[in-house]
């Protein structure tokens, strides 16, 4: 039933909705959600107040067929809101099919048949009589993976963007309407100037960014600096009960005891941060963006394996969430976020961290030193 | 310039937000009290009728334990205030984990950060995780000072001890809207515990809607009851569920103290250097069998016998504190007079207290007992500022050490008597 169709641009069907789901609510901060369609899969992204973005691309190794027709160029009469050519990527002159589409409305969309997703936390008997029921033995949906059905097709711009969920005996269509595309710049982020650049496990950071937001704070800053090739990464924030930093050091400051040995946690035990560069290694990197900003990337921290953070000249920040949706399937979930203005205030932050952390082992001092060096 | 350093186990760190978690039951915020080879969280709430002690021994809770205040020899102390909330972010659950997951943590370090030279005095925690992952926070404080409740145990001869976990399933019985609980100990072996709730109607109206639940247990189920027959106490279900709840994370004995209603009550638990008691102001029954008349002797005996009595009956009343906003303010500045010459007071005042102060009575009969004797109102109060139920000479007031009052308890008497209960010492620093 997939195939039936010639005509639409787009027709792509896969055997859960739950993948979709699971990376669409990653970037569920704004109402109206940008898509382009390409030959390489779905782009969603969303965007706040052009100080923060995000954006989930659907690869289309999560469908199961993924058919994508680019529309001719001789096509005059269809509307022209296709042509994306401010995507930077995807530069050629193609147009490539974009609109806005609820985001919100999408997701409810996808969770329509939650109830029987053999994954979620629903209860058993909501999530296996159905499918039982109905058939039963050997054959039932859910043994051959056909319980979830999701089919979601763009016939033409301009046409609504059309879901198909079948599930047993069941099928919804939803249709959601599609709305031309807001001019929308990109958060420019140049990834060839990076002042600093890590990869850590996603739950570190979501981690970290919980415990910065006890303190309540207006913003977040990032601190990097390499002293004897060992690196350091801190996240700061201060409230008014008092201040946070959680640090990451690549070389534990002391072996993890024998009497607790830890026992599901990955090699990465001894490699915090797997990789680590600084434009500048001479100097103690800083940065500062809204907290309430970055916690919007939270569920995409807790979710994702790998987080590559990367912060380029400008002081543009970029999380890249590597989130594996489905065993050795892999997904990216990109946000950037614009820096907050340095102030002088700053100043006495820093000092503080200094003064405070004096005496640790290689913590203390080394801001000073860095800065005097430099 | 204050030195406070110490650190934790990922199990102390735990049993740390037990305790906060208990303690911000009680109050906003949290008092810390750091001496030479414990440290102390208090929390007094605001109706002031529950204080909770809970001291961690240097040697034995800590890995490491460092403490020099900076003023007040060995006896001196550190003492400051924070939000519970604030700590308890801080000291999360689950930082005890055997499994070493994320969030566990290595260790725990805290210093406090109160140098001359620092532009900021900051609480530092420092939790050290497995990792290499280090979360430092510095967070703000109040320095106060701290006052205690005392309380007299050898007048208290009604004791009972349980354990907490039999506790614990007791108290899931009582409704979760009810204020009081009746502690009763029946003539039949058995002692009942009823939770309910006071003034339901007012006239006609209904107030709340009553629900009361008795839970009888048989006393040979109590480790020790010692408790005369017949006699009421009662107290706050809310607090006595915060207190069970939390000794039953210790798999203790819970222990209670009491003499008779209007009298405080204590309860005490504690294991592994963890030691904590809970001082609660009671009402019950006073026209029952618990005839008021035995009790004033053993008070005045006791009170001969040790100082710390004074405080003990004391902080019965820390229910009591609550007149002294009606008080007008002539007589403020009355008593504070007789405060600033407290060395020369005269020595017979706690003799007439037993005639005005242990008369039985409700709080609700504040009209009753508030004029009779007005000097020894305050005395009522039994704040001392230095925890130690055994020592010799009590400082009902102290302020952070810088006073040595050894003169005894007329002096103390003396002294409190220019303060109202609910104020710090520090504010009235200038009298002396």
């Amino acid at each position: 039933m997939d195939e039936e169709d010639e005509l639409p641009l787009l027709t792509a069907v896969s055997s859960s909705a739950r993948q979709l789901y699971l990376l669409l609510r990653c970037i569920n901060f704004a109402e109206k959600a940008h898509v382009q369609i390409n030959e390489g899969g779905l782009q969603f992204s969303v965007d706040e107040a052009s100080v923060m973005e995000g954006s989930a691309f659907i690869s289309k190794d999560l469908f199961t067929t993924y058919t994508f027709r680019a529309p001719a160029p001789q096509r005059p009469s269809q509307r022209e809101i296709g042509d994306s050519d401010d995507e930077e990527d995807e530069d050629p002159d193609e147009t490539l099919p974009t609109f806005q589409i609820s985001l919100p409305a999408l997701l409810e969309t996808l969770q329509i048949f939650g109830l029987t997703d053999t994954n979620t936390s629903k209860p058993p008997w909501a999530r296996d009589n159905p499918a039982s029921t109905a058939t039963g033995g050997a054959f039932t949906n859910n043994v051959l993976g056909m319980n979830n059905m999701c089919r979601i097709a763009y016939d033409a711009p301009g046409s609504p963007l059309s879901i198909v969920l079948t599930e047993a005996t069941i099928r919804t269509t939803c249709n959601l309407t599609t709305y031309e595309p807001a001019f929308n710049e990109e958060i420019p982020f140049d990834r060839q100037a990076l002042a600093l650049k890590t990869i850590m496990r996603g739950t570190w950071l979501y981690d970290a960014v919980s415990e910065l937001s006890s303190t309540s704070p207006e913003k977040l800053t990032l601190w990097a600096r390499t002293r004897g090739r060992k690196p350091y990464f801190a996240l700061s924030s201060s409230g008014t009960l008092g201040s946070a930093r959680v640090e990451f050091n690549n070389t534990p400051i002391r072996p993890p005891p024998p009497s607790n040995p830890p026992a599901d946690t990955p090699p990465p035990a001894s490699n915090l941060l797997e990789t680590f560069q600084l434009s500048d290694p001479t100097s103690t990197f800083r940065a500062s963006y809204k907290f309430s900003l970055i916690q919007r990337a939270a569920r995409a921290m807790s979710v994702a394996t790998k987080v590559s953070v990367r912060v380029d000249e400008q002081g543009v920040l970029s999380l890249q969430f590597m989130i594996e949706v489905e065993a050795g399937k892999v997904s990216f979930v990109d946000f950037r976020f614009v820096p907050l203005v340095e102030e002088d205030e700053n100043e006495g932050d820093e000092t503080q961290f200094l003064g405070g952390e004096g005496e640790e082992s290689d913590g203390s001092v080394m801001e000073d030193e860095d800065e005097r060096r430099a | 310039m204050v030195v406070l350093n110490f650190t934790l186990t990922p199990e102390a760190a735990s049993k740390i937000h037990d305790l906060l978690v208990c303690l911000g039951k009680f109050s906003d915020t949290v008092a810390i009290e750091a001496r030479r080879e414990r440290l102390t969280f208090t929390a007094l709430n605001s109706s002031k009728s529950a204080y909770a002690a809970l001291t961690l021994e240097g040697k034995q809770f800590f890995s490491t334990y460092e403490c020099i205040p900076s003023h007040g020899g060995l006896d001196g102390r550190f003492a400051c205030s924070m939000y519970t909330k604030a700590l308890l972010s801080v000291f999360k659950g689950r930082l005890y984990d055997p499994l070493g997951r994320d969030g566990a943590i290595d260790r725990c370090e805290v210093s406090v950060q109160d140098r001359a030279d620092e532009t900021q005095c900051r609480f530092i925690v420092k939790m050290i995780c497995n990792q290499g992952v280090i979360k430092t926070y510095k967070l703000t404080y109040e320095a106060v000072d701290v006052m205690h409740a005392l309380f007299d145990r050898n007048s208290a001869t009604n004791r009972w001890s349980m354990n907490a976990g039999a506790m614990k399933e007791y108290i899931e019985f009582f409704g979760t809207k009810t204020e009081m609980l009746d502690i009763f100990a029946g003539e039949d072996g058995r002692a009942v515990f009823k939770s309910y709730t006071e003034k339901i109607s007012n006239g006609k109206e209904i107030l709340k809607h009553p629900l009361v639940t008795a839970v009888a247990v048989n006393t040979s189920d109590f480790e020790e009851f010692k408790v005369q027959p017949g006699l009421h106490i009662v107290i706050s279900v809310k607090d006595f569920k915060a207190i069970v709840i939390h000794a039953d994370t210790l798999k203790t004995s819970l222990k209670a103290y009491y003499s008779h209603p209007t009298r405080p009550l204590q309860f005490s638990y504690g294991c592994d250097g963890l030691l904590c008691e809970f001082t609660l102001m009671t009402s019950g029954d006073y026209n029952g069998a618990t005839a008021p008349t035995p009790a004033p002797a053993p008070q005045i005996a006791s009170r001969v016998a040790s100082r710390a009595v004074s405080a003990a009956t004391a902080e019965a009343r820390d229910n009591r504190s609550m007149p002294p906003p009606v008080e007008p303010a002539s007589r403020r500045s009355a008593r504070r007079e007789v405060g600033s010459r407290q060395p020369s007071s005269p020595p017979t005042r706690p003799q007439d207290d037993p005639e005005s102060l242990f008369v039985n009575q409700g709080e609700e009969e504040d009209t009753q007992w508030e004029p009779v004797d007005y000097n020894n109102e305050e005395e009522a109060l039994g704040w001392d500022a230095s925890t130690d139920r055994n020592a010799g000479n009590f400082a009902t007031f102290q302020d952070s050490g810088s006073f040595s009052r050894s003169d005894g308890v007329q002096g103390n008497a003396d002294s409190m008597e220019g303060i109202a209960p609910t104020q710090r010492v520090s504010q009235i620093k200038g009298l002396w």
